[in-house]
């Protein structure tokens, strides 16, 4: 047993070490393409009708008239400091931007995952309880229709439905305009319970719901489909067939042996699909005017604010691979035929 | 078992519309929505539009332009008077005028306030040379020492940009931008700011007229798509942007004219043209300037992209700020231009290949570029043909002046209520070899166009005021209509749109919502 813990600190250790390089690589990816993308932020300040004096002055207060490698440098030696510099645009330390926005998009990112699965579960299991029938091809259409959905599309209709229609949930935002929103980690759903104020709970989840079910909605097709694929293939299994010879129940079988197998592919599933949430975010943000991360980070790459945009993308990235990296050992842990 | 969930579900779903957030605004608060976010409340900072209109209802300038662009005197006691050599420009300023923070508004506010943008101000190149100094000789007077006789500004004293701050608040900030607040002396105090949302109350120690409303609430929305549909669903009271999309614009003016919402309209002042680049094959051949020019059907644009709402316009100046309707730029004939091309050389077997870029982020401009070249393509398909080129806008901000574009669409917004505001950044140069501009504003405008009669006339205008200043303006603008470095297309307000229960949004001549003027109805 401590051998195997010795191993898989090893694994581990070896997959943390791993994470400075890649960040490395991740931010010199971006100041480089950053640089290379046509216009700087003189332009996106300035647009078309400053003259070449004021160009000139503000590039140098901007620091844009160094040279590339300095300015690498700096940012370098700045990020390993953990100083991430200050909004070309606004003057605000990137790091508030980050810690502003991120709670939003972290919080629709949860709840969208929790109606991911509180959706996508069931119906796998509804499709698998209806093998071949009508209700097993309703569950595969509605699973494929999901991610088939571009993301965009898929948030407009909602808004357009619910929110202009129906009148049903808020048209965009995080919390109505006339309260001052809550203020200690960022999360309302979060702040509100902290403060102990049910309207303020009621209205974060009020202007989350529409958002997050909308994304859960759309992510929950893979969740439904690999739970109908992979459940459907362990009750096929030999250990499942001598448990049913052994006149353990059908619900017990699927409970407590398949559906914890089944489960193993989807955890690496999950790692993957909240990479692909960061994408798909920025869509959601745009359109529901989610204050969030992604949203920032559009309008900074609009603006060529060089400084959020990087902070953006390391931290980001930093997020994505961390949980990875706990994605890959919780799956080494849980699947012995994993080798470290 | 399915029949209770449906009727759990429809349970849910009543008890959800129930709690419609149409009702939410119990308050006399006036909630208006625009696109995007404020970056700054600075005005030395501010320059987009919402933040510029936010300013305009917490600050007050020294003077402003009313809708048929007169000069009305806010903070300044009267009229600007000028020395007799106009190198000076002294106002008196009004007397018992209190800041946000309570301290008193006097001739100090004013030198802080705009010796203060002219060292950080983003956009402090509208100032030019033209302000040596300010001094304050009492402290109700002001006298602007000007580097050389300007008439044009009168104009900048409108400037948001230049409206006066609390020197006692600002103490700590005279060199560095205060983004999320800002004291002045307007009408309303700014009570909460973030990027998204801004709520301003009235100010009850203002010196003029109370607000007829209890506050606004301010909301941006990212997209056109949200702004259109909370008006629409009721959420907000008021939209105001000019960033709405034209099919949405269209819808909101049908719904305006079925009494559904109320629409109001700036003065025309903002303008899309086409910038030709002279200096080079093939548009260095005023012939082949003038035929494209005669090409463009701005009518027919117009009805295609934006339903015929935007006005067309053979101009550069707004009509507000010339004072009359008179176009100088040639009008559209198909006829005239194949024959000005064959003349050239061009239509019998050789067709004029023609790059037309425009800004792929700004739909409007897709659109021109595409209704006109259909357009060409059936009027004009021997001689003509025009191959579209689509660049994100910062990208053609950076690359203007390096002359890359063959013609490229633009819009322009006057930084302050002049004509020269639009004349100088399009056609002013400084380094002229023939015909061509080596450097100077219209290099920065891609047309790379210069006139040495231009630049006398810019001169003369300096020295003038009133209808003889004008008349040299218009001068200039003829001269470029005949030279055609330019080709506009149209000219478009502001509008803004309000629910029936709010009075209709009504725009002061700068194109600003005199927020203090709206009210509920049936109060």
């Amino acid at each position: 047993m401590s051998r195997d813990l010795n191993k898989l600190l090893n694994y581990s250790l070896l997959k943390i070490s791993l994470i400075p390089l890649m960040l490395w690589i991740i931010s010199t990816l971006v100041f480089i393409l950053l640089r290379v993308a046509p216009g700087d932020p003189v332009d996106a300040i300035l647009g078309s009708g400053a003259n070449e004096a004021s160009r000139e002055i503000l590039r140098y207060k901007l620091g844009l008239n160094e040279s590339l490698l300095s300015q690498y440098l700096s940012y370098i030696n700045n990020i390993l400091h953990l100083n991430f510099g200050e909004s070309l645009s606004t003057q605000e330390p990137v790091l508030d931007i980050i810690l502003k926005s991120l709670p939003a998009s972290v919080e629709l990112g949860i709840f969208s995952i929790f109606f991911a699965i509180f959706i996508g579960f069931p119906l796998g299991f509804f499709g698998l309880k209806n093998k071949g029938k009508k209700g097993d091809y309703i569950a595969r259409v509605i699973g494929i229709s999901s991610y088939a959905i571009p993301p965009f599309w898929g948030a407009i209709l909602a808004q357009l439905i619910f929110s202009v229609y129906l009148r049903i949930f808020p048209i965009g935002g995080r919390f109505p305009i006339t309260y001052s929103q809550p203020k200690i980690t960022g999360f309302l759903v979060l702040d509100s319970l902290l403060n102990n104020n049910l309207i303020y709970l009621r209205e974060s989840l009020y202007h989350l719901a529409l958002p997050s079910i909308t994304l859960g909605f759309l992510l929950s097709g893979i969740f439904s489909r690999s739970l109908r694929i992979n459940l459907d293939k362990t009750l096929k299994s030999d250990y499942v067939n001598s448990a049913l010879c052994r006149g353990i129940s059908r619900r017990k079988i699927i409970l407590n042996h398949s559906l914890p197998n089944a489960l193993l592919p989807i955890v690496t599933i999950s790692g993957l699909t909240i990479a692909s949430l960061a994408g798909g975010a920025l869509l959601f943000e745009v359109t529901f005017s989610w204050p969030g991360i992604a949203l920032r980070l559009h309008e900074a790459i609009s603006q060529r604010d060089y400084t959020v945009v990087q902070g953006i993308v390391i931290i980001t990235s930093l997020l994505i691979v961390s949980l990875n990296l706990f994605v890959d050992i919780l799956i080494a842990i849980l699947d012995p035929r994993i080798e470290y | 078992m399915h029949n209770n969930f449906l009727i759990a579900l429809f349970v849910f779903l009543i008890s959800l519309s129930q709690y419609s957030c149409v009702s939410n605004n119990k308050s006399k608060r006036i909630i208006v929505a625009s696109s995007g976010k404020i970056e700054s409340l600075d005005p030395a900072r501010a320059s987009t539009l919402k933040s510029l209109q936010l300013l305009s209802s917490l600050g007050d300038t020294l003077y402003e332009l009313n809708s048929e662009g007169e000069l009305i005197p806010e903070l300044a006691s009267g009229m600007p008077i000028f020395s007799k050599d106009k190198l000076q420009i002294i106002i008196n300023l009004k007397e018992n005028v209190l800041f946000h923070d309570g301290t008193l508004f006097n001739s100090n506010a004013i030198k802080f306030s705009f010796d203060r943008f002219k060292r950080i101000g983003t956009m402090n190149y509208i100032l030019g040379n033209k302000i040596k100094s300010i001094e304050t000789p009492s402290e109700y007077k002001v006298i602007i020492n000007l580097n050389k006789p300007s008439s044009s500004v009168n104009g900048l004293l409108t400037s948001i940009n230049l409206t006066p701050v609390s020197p006692t608040y600002y103490k700590d900030y005279s060199d560095k931008f205060l983004n999320d607040k800002f004291v002045g002396t307007g009408k309303y105090i700014l009570k909460r700011f973030s990027n998204e949302i801004q709520i301003i109350d009235p100010n009850l120690n203002y010196w003029g007229d109370k607000t007829n409303n209890e506050g606004i609430s301010f909301i941006g929305y990212s997209n056109s798509s949200s702004l259109f549909g909370a008006l629409k669903s009721k959420q907000i009271d008021v939209l105001l942007s000019n960033s709405i999309d034209d099919i949405q614009r269209n819808n909101l003016n049908l719904l305006s004219i079925n009494k559904e919402i109320k629409e109001g309209k700036s003065p025309a002042t903002e303008i899309s043209f086409i910038s030709l680049r002279t200096n080079s094959y093939p548009l260095n051949n005023l012939n082949v300037r003038l035929a494209i020019a005669k090409s463009l059907n701005r009518d027919f644009i117009s009805e295609k992209v934006s339903y015929g709402l935007r006005q067309p316009s053979r101009s550069l100046v707004p009509p507000i700020y010339k004072k009359n309707k008179e176009e100088l730029w040639p009008k559209y004939d198909p006829l005239e231009a194949k024959v000005l091309l064959q003349k050239e050389g061009y239509c019998n077997g050789n067709v004029l290949d023609f790059p037309l870029t425009y800004r792929s982020n700004v739909p409007a401009d897709k659109l021109i570029a595409l209704s006109w070249q259909e357009q060409i393509k059936n009027i004009l398909n021997e001689c003509i043909n025009i191959k579209l080129n689509g660049v994100e806008s910062t990208t053609i901000y950076k690359n203007l002046n390096l002359g890359i574009y063959t013609a490229v669409i633009l819009d322009w917004t006057g930084a302050y209520s002049d004509p020269e505001a639009y004349l100088t950044p399009l056609l002013s140069c400084s380094e002229i070899d023939g015909k061509n501009c080596k450097k100077g504003e219209s290099v920065y405008s891609g047309s790379f166009w210069g006139s040495n009669t231009v630049e006398d006339l810019f001169l003369d205008s300096e020295n003038l005021n009133g209808k003889e200043r004008l008349a040299k303006l218009i001068e200039i603008e003829k001269i470029a209509s005949e030279s055609i470095p330019y080709i506009p297309i149209w000219i478009s307000s502001q509008k803004a749109w309000s629910q029936n229960e709010i009075s209709k949004p009504i725009f002061n001549g700068a194109g600003i919502i005199l927020m203090s003027d709206l009210k509920f109805i049936n109060e």
